[in-house]
């Protein structure tokens, strides 16, 4: 029983498989969508997803 | 492994954007439609089903009928089917994120645990924000401006996010003892998150003059959307580690301790 896998374990995997660059821009990448798709405020695109934003139930008037 | 199971999620993530991006195109879409008209009408006076209460809220319903009318409602509803399928893709992919680093310190065996992932990441992500600034429809009055409740959003996914992680905890703590007290104690971070809510927080949200239970039916169709997008998230990346032949450490390790 002292094979039982840890978050710290999984973090450790994650450093040897990848390099800081890639998990930072993994990252990155899934922070920008995120700010890009809701709080993206250019009107256009902002309006264009005005029934989007209301049916996610994330709006501003 | 964690680049694969970004894969899967985002996979994942495809399949329950593509299902909510109908929903978004035979639901939602018409639906805010017809709400628009009742929120326009309702500005126009006495004609409207919620005549009385126009004059109270017309110039607030009037502001945000306007406000939708910058692009064509065309273009409006192609893009929010759009955005509807990159929504599933960003939570597959942020689901897959998490669910790698917090894999080992979520309860249950096999495919339970991607459930209780995803209900978390519902908690976080939407059930707490909208404890306070609950879905809006159109025609809606809000207090304060959109910068200060983008913040409150926000703030309240870190509420969201923590009261998940007292649950989970507190679960992990006792269902070693006992299950039901495990699950009872799980549940008592979420009732206090309501609880003070309900007591403390301001009323941000006016309905305007939008019939009640029309409210009422978007808000409860706009709860379950959701729940069912993170379901279908969960269920598909579950369905794509099992394919994939990824099992879960507990049985990995039964087979190590019963191998020769």
């Amino acid at each position: 029983m002292t094979t039982t896998e840890t978050v710290h374990d999984r973090i450790g995997t994650a450093r040897d498989e990848l390099t800081t660059g890639q998990l930072l821009a993994v990252f990155a990448f899934v922070a920008a969508l995120t700010f890009a798709l809701l709080f993206l405020q250019e009107p256009l695109a902002h309006d264009s997803m005005h029934n989007f934003r209301h049916a996610v139930g994330v709006t501003c008037h | 492994m964690l680049v694969d199971y970004l894969e899967r999620g985002v996979l994942a993530g495809v399949i329950a954007g593509l299902a909510y991006g109908l929903y978004m195109a035979l639901v939602a879409n018409p639906l805010l439609g017809y709400m628009e008209t009742v929120a326009e009408g309702s500005e126009h006076g006495d004609h409207a089903s919620a005549g009385e209460h126009a004059h109270a809220a017309g110039e607030h319903a009037h502001e945000a009928g306007e406000h939708a009318h910058a692009v064509s409602e065309a273009t409006t509803a192609a893009v929010s089917i759009g955005s509807g399928v990159l929504w599933g893709i960003l939570l597959g992919g942020a689901f897959a994120l998490a669910f790698y680093f917090f894999e080992p310190a979520l309860p249950g065996r096999g495919r339970v645990k991607t459930y209780v992932l995803a209900g978390a990441g519902f908690l976080a992500v939407s059930l707490a924000p909208w404890l306070v600034l609950p879905p809006t429809t159109p025609g809606a009055e809000q207090a304060f401006d959109p910068t200060f409740r983008s913040a409150l959003y926000a703030g309240m996914m870190a509420v969201g996010a923590v009261v998940a992680a007292g649950s989970i905890y507190g679960y992990r703590r006792v269902s070693t003892r006992s299950r039901p007290i495990g699950v009872v104690t799980a549940a008592v971070p979420i009732v206090a998150l309501v609880a003070i809510t309900v007591v403390a927080a301001p009323t941000i949200v006016e309905i305007g003059a939008m019939p009640a239970e029309l409210v009422a039916a978007f808000r409860g169709l706009t709860v379950l959307s959701q729940a069912a997008l993170w379901a279908l998230v969960a269920g598909c990346f579950g369905w794509l580690q099992t394919r994939a032949g990824v099992r879960p450490a507990a049985e990995r390790r039964d087979d190590l301790l019963t191998s020769p």
